[in-house]
């Protein structure tokens, strides 16, 4: 008994520690590879300075002086010594050419010995350094062959481990815990082989943590627990897994990689400088658009104001449309839903056309009006309007609707009696509706505003955080760090981060709002 | 109501949501306009009424033609509904299982699972575009229909769960009681008499998920790139830009797109709002 | 993290299928780019080149993230504003080394000039798109041959409600025409910034009194100018080539050169901007995409872009075909080339458009004068730059 369950607890722990192991490996090998590459580029070049040959595999060549074309100063024939001279153009016999005539020429841009990986993504690397006063030595090298993956050695650690395990299981005692830390532990000698002490760490941190679980009986525990809610279980799993894989996935990549900066195609690793730069404002004023504090005003401003026109609008015309007095009840509903029916890309588009420019559609009406025509986009406060305009047009109808099914519901006797009472309209509204409304304008809330919090369509395609991005919201703001604003991915990933944070607080604070206004409904 | 206001404040309402009733109509009017009147650009009278009729933009719309003489517009549009479909069947068909759990049984962190599906629906998807991309393009799924009905459906998910399992705890017990009784195991009771109970929410949040992928289109222009892969949305969207617009396509296309999706928009709007609400209190 | 880079080659890469070029082309450059590629697949079956149109919004930025990923095309067609940034990020490839002397004098000295960046070439020219004039014949019976003249169609325009002159003047791009005539510049190619003197501010100015005499719409964008020049209320308007295809059928035009500016006595220049053939760092078979390049920009290939499409094209051997000889409104646009600037390829001058608009926004609205507004976009812009 003791051995299964030391083998099962085993098993999973090595579970996760082959997974870091194997990411560990990956690191490794590319690091390896690529310092590979640019050890052979560089010692032939060395090699080929001194006139001697390269080393093998890798094609090495001196390449003479360019001689530029009278006409078109930018256009240079250059020649490159095999055997003998010869002068470098594009030919299927000479695929390589175009490698050195291209680190030639970036040699010669400041004269200094470089090595570097090939752009063109194959993996190879490039040198070049001077051989005598105007030639210059490069090397080319050919894609190596990443190191497999060591099946073998991982089969045998995994194997040793487990025997550890058994070993301590079936010793018993204080060789129970001495053998499962082992048998994890061993899993952390081919990361330290690999010189990778951080999955080392890791590992080891996980082979503490499975002896410490075990001592507080807890693996027992959740194994128990698994078994009796397996049911349970087995329906989560399908729609469980697809969440890991592609929710979950992309939001701890987001997390991590928030935690780099990327740059002209190259990561490096700023740890916590992203997060420090969002949040103290980039460095801007607070009245500037690129300050996160702004943005973060200007979202909350745009969620509120959005809100408080949907909520009011929409009970105001619920109202109006429940009163048997109104006619055309039914033609009156089903018009004014149109807005919520047509899809929200489309609503922003149309909107936006009819700002646009000196006689758009709206321009033209306030002219006829007498007010002089506005420009929607210069300014901040035409275009925040802009946004908020177009966006209760879209958004008031669902107010709406729940308000009437909300109204609907509400009994009429409460109201006859009332008006026996003699209480008047005010004080039936106060008493009577709203008690009634509050419970399902409360979700509706709810849910509305973090759709407008997240509304990416209607500020993207209206104003398209115009002036100056000053209207942008938090999560158009993120966007354009990552694709508009010279692809800054570690900017924009820790961006998304610290908006999910402020997501989850205003959910949690507006959750506790609105239960404590429930309970004194 | 046993009185009746008096007759000014009752026109004076009803003039009030004629008003409100024209200002929604307004911008549909001009875009319909627009849609059947010559020219690329956004003509300069505010009228509704269009002053010439031509049928050119419709044309030109369905006319595309994409660099080996297919017609672009049907390639788009048979994408659109492939994917608004399979997004809808896939997340659909993982959901209703998770909901189930979630209603019926009791297992510690099921409260956590709730809470999460809750909190990931109101993750904006904007803000996984670009993780997204990078886990695509490692799985090879840039620019295909795949990818893009499977990030769809992860974003309809949680939204079905949460909706599902409202709908769920609303259907009594008893059936199913008395199937378990007579020994039939969870997975019976839910294909045999659930799934059949639950058809008209399982309808709806069907039809939420078809149109929630139809209307979508940030994802869909990111991370498609080419034009025979394009969705109606990436189509009407790239039709009117800062630099060139084609407000008559525009027009045309949003026409085309939106009346099918409204039409069923229109006979479902009611368990919509139940559903919602539903969820949201129960929940 | 470069082990991406490896781990990228490590997993299995698509086949290519023929060679990707990405366009933001419609209407007739479209058809005549889709023409000379049937050309193409005819001759080539075994090379096949496909072709993909891009909405032109976000048709940069989709570029810069997709080809470092190894999801780009193999060649595409963009303005040459680009192409020092490009460079600098390893994004493009330098193409010099297949082109030789025969090959560069196809092409106008000052289009392929614009290609180069850093002592490299870097594409090859498809087209040059000057502004010029543009004016309706029943509003304008001679086309102005001063701001003068021009302005003197302001009044009577103004008495039925128009503009003699319809342009998008917030935008740097149109109001460099008359930022070059008053003498001043952006920057030079190396990217130093130019955008606070005296002339610069004359010239927006100038350009701020358009507006205010009525001369000029405010604030007025593509879709605005084809509108008012379409229904007679702007009896000019300036705009490059693509300008034409929007005019509706039965308005008389024609195309003249810009006006010489009367305050200096220097003729408007406007920019001109190069639309390059250019090959991504990442293309399959470079050796193969070249030769698309090289066909696409060939005398016989510009030739049919030129008649079909109306294009500026770089290659003056093409002007020798009856038919383009013949086309008046092609003949004045390459006139214009001789009082055009080259947009410069610096990286710098992707940062330019947007401060630059919004300072001659602020000028124009009356909430700025020219000159310490254009000394705080320097500024900005010398601050955007330092990162």
């Amino acid at each position: 008994m003791t051995l299964h369950r030391q083998l099962r607890d085993f098993a999973v722990a090595a579970a996760f520690a082959m997974v870091i192991a194997s990411v560990a490996f990956i690191a490794v090998r590319n690091r390896e590879v690529i310092e590979r590459q640019f050890d052979l580029a560089d010692r032939s070049t060395v090699a080929v300075a001194e006139d001697r040959e390269p080393l093998p595999t890798v094609h090495g060549a001196i390449v003479g002086p360019p001689t530029a074309s009278r006409a078109h100063p930018f256009l240079r024939h250059r020649e490159v010594r095999e055997g003998g001279w010869r002068t470098l153009e594009a030919s299927p016999l000479h695929p390589d050419d175009k490698l050195f005539y291209d680190a030639a020429t970036r040699f010669d841009r400041d004269r200094q010995p470089f090595v570097e990986l090939l752009r063109d993504g194959s993996g190879r690397a490039v040198a070049a350094r001077a051989h005598g006063a105007r030639e210059i030595a490069v090397a080319v090298t050919v894609p190596i062959q990443p190191a497999h993956y060591p099946l073998l050695v991982m089969i045998g650690v995994l194997g040793l481990g487990a025997a550890l395990t058994a070993a301590g299981a079936l010793v018993g005692g204080a060789a129970l815990r001495a053998g499962s830390f082992a048998g994890v532990a061993a899993l952390a000698i081919p990361t330290l082989l690999w010189g990778s002490w951080f999955a080392a760490v890791a590992i080891l941190l996980i082979a503490l943590a499975v002896t410490q679980l075990q001592r507080a009986g807890l693996t027992d525990r959740l194994a128990t627990g698994l078994r009796a809610h397996r049911t349970a279980l087995g329906f989560l799993a399908p729609a469980g897994v697809a969440m890991l894989v592609l929710v979950a996935t992309p939001f701890l990549l987001g997390l991590v990689l928030g935690f780099y900066d990327h740059h002209q195609g190259t990561w490096s690793f700023v740890g916590l400088h992203n997060f420090i730069e969002i949040l103290s404002g980039n460095g801007r004023a607070l009245d500037d658009p690129l300050n996160f504090w702004f943005t973060l005003g200007v979202t909350v401003l745009w969620t509120t104001c959005n809100i408080a026109l949907h909520v009011s609008i929409g009970v105001a015309l619920a109202l109006l449309l429940s009163r048997k007095w109104m006619r055309g009840k039914g033609v009156f509903r089903m018009l004014l839903i149109l807005p919520w029916a047509i899809p929200n890309y489309i609503t922003a588009l149309m909107w936006h056309g009819m700002f646009d420019g000196q006689y758009s559609a709206i321009n033209s009406i306030l002219q006829h009006l007498g007010v002089h025509g506005v420009s929607w986009w210069t300014s901040w406060l035409p275009a925040f309007a802009s946004n908020v305009i177009t966006n209760t047009w879209l958004g008031f109808p669902f107010m709406m609707v729940v308000a009437l099914g909300a109204l609907q519901n509400i009994p009429t006797e409460l109201y006859e009696a009332a008006a026996v009472d003699g209480a008047s309209s005010w004080q039936r509204f106060r008493h009577i509706t709203l008690p009634h409304l509050r419970p399902a304008l409360g979700p509706a809330i709810a849910l509305g505003s973090i759709w407008t919090f997240n509304m990416f369509n209607v500020i993207y395609l209206v104003s398209n955080g115009k002036p100056g991005g000053a209207t942008n919201i938090l999560v158009t703001d993120a966007y354009r760090w990552a694709f508009e604003r010279g692809d800054r991915y570690g900017m924009a990933a820790a961006y998304g981060t610290i908006i999910f944070l402020v997501l989850l607080l205003w959910n949690v604070l507006g959750g506790r709002i609105v239960r404590a206004k429930g309970d004194d409904a | 109501m046993t009185r009746q206001p008096r007759l000014a404040t009752r026109i004076f309402a009803h003039l009030a949501v004629i008003v409100l009733v024209m200002v929604v109509l307004y911008p549909v009017m001009l875009v319909v306009k627009k849609a059947f009147e010559p020219g690329r650009d956004f003509a300069l009278s505010p009228s509704p009424i269009p002053t010439t009729l031509t049928l050119d933009n419709f044309r030109g719309l369905f006319g595309t033609q994409g660099s080996h003489g297919e017609y672009l517009f049907v390639r788009q549009a048979l994408n659109s509904v492939v994917i608004a479909l399979a997004t809808t069947v896939v997340g659909v068909f993982l959901s209703c299982t998770a909901a189930y759990a979630l209603s019926r049984f009791r297992f510690p962190g099921r409260k956590t699972g709730l809470t999460t599906f809750v909190v990931v629906q109101m993750f904006p998807s904007t803000l996984l575009i670009m993780p997204l991309y990078v886990v695509l393009d490692k799985l090879g799924l840039l620019n295909s229909i795949t990818g893009l009905v499977l990030v769809y459906s992860t974003t309809a998910i949680p939204f079905c769960v949460w909706t599902l399992k409202g709908y769920f705890d609303g259907l009594p017990r008893e059936l199913e009681e008395a199937a378990r009784i007579d020994g039939a195991s969870a997975w019976l009771i839910f294909r045999k008499i659930i799934l059949p109970l639950a058809r008209p929410g399982l309808a709806v949040t069907a039809l939420f998920s078809f149109m929630t992928a139809w209307n979508e289109f940030i994802l869909a222009s990111t991370f498609m790139t080419s034009e025979s892969r394009y969705t109606l949305p990436v189509l009407i969207q790239s039709s009117v830009g800062e630099f060139s617009s084609q407000y008559g396509l525009f027009a045309a296309g949003a026409i085309v797109t939106s009346v099918p999706v409204m039409a069923v928009f229109y006979v479902l709007q009611k368990y919509l709002v139940g559903g919602l609400t539903a969820g949201a209190v129960k929940g | 993290m470069k082990w991406c880079v490896l781990l990228a080659m490590l997993i299995a890469c698509s086949d290519p299928k023929g060679i990707v070029l990405w366009h933001a082309y419609n209407g007739a450059e479209r058809s005549a780019l889709e023409q000379t590629a049937r050309t193409w697949n005819a001759a080539h079956p075994d090379q096949p080149l496909e072709l993909v149109a891009v909405p032109f919004d976000g048709f940069g930025d989709k570029l810069s993230s997709a080809i470092p990923r190894g999801n780009g095309p193999d060649l595409f067609i963009y303005p040459q504003d680009r192409i020092g940034d490009w460079a600098d990020s390893n994004v493009i490839e330098p193409i010099e080394f297949w082109v030789d002397d025969a090959r560069a004098d196809r092409f106008r000295a000052d289009a392929l000039g614009a290609m180069a960046y850093r002592g490299s070439l870097w594409g090859l020219p498809m087209t040059i798109k000057p502004l010029a004039l543009y004016y309706r014949t029943d509003l304008v019976p001679q086309p102005p041959a001063t701001t003068d003249e021009l302005l003197a169609y302001a009044k009577p325009m103004r008495a039925k409600d128009g503009y003699a002159l319809a342009y998008a003047n917030v935008d740097l791009y149109g109001h460099a025409a008359w930022l070059h005539g008053f003498g001043a510049k952006v920057m030079d190619n190396d990217g130093t910034l130019h955008i606070a003197t005296p002339e610069a501010a004359e010239a927006a100015a100038f350009a701020r009194d358009l507006v205010k005499s009525g001369a000029v719409p405010d604030d007025a964008q593509a879709p605005l100018v084809t509108s008012l020049f379409n229904e007679g209320r702007a009896a000019m308007a300036m705009s490059g080539p693509w300008f034409a295809a929007d005019i509706r059928p039965g308005v008389p035009w024609k195309v003249a050169t810009l006006p010489m500016i009367s305050a200096t006595h220097r003729y408007a220049a406007p920019f001109a901007s190069a639309e390059a053939l250019v090959m991504s760092a990442r293309a399959h078979d470079k050796d193969a995409a070249f030769a698309v390049m090289d066909f696409l920009t060939s005398d016989a290939s510009a030739t049919t872009r030129a008649k079909l499409a109306h294009q500026v094209v770089p290659n003056p051997i093409a002007y020798r075909d009856p038919e383009v000889a013949a086309d008046t409104t092609l003949a004045t646009f390459v006139r214009q080339l001789e009082h055009s600037v080259p947009l410069p390829t610096a990286p710098a001058m992707r940062m330019v458009w947007t401060p630059y608009r919004t300072a001659l926004g602020d000028v124009f609205a009356g909430r700025a004068e020219p000159g310490p507004r254009l000394i705080d976009t320097e500024k900005e812009l010398e601050g955007y730059l330092r990162r």
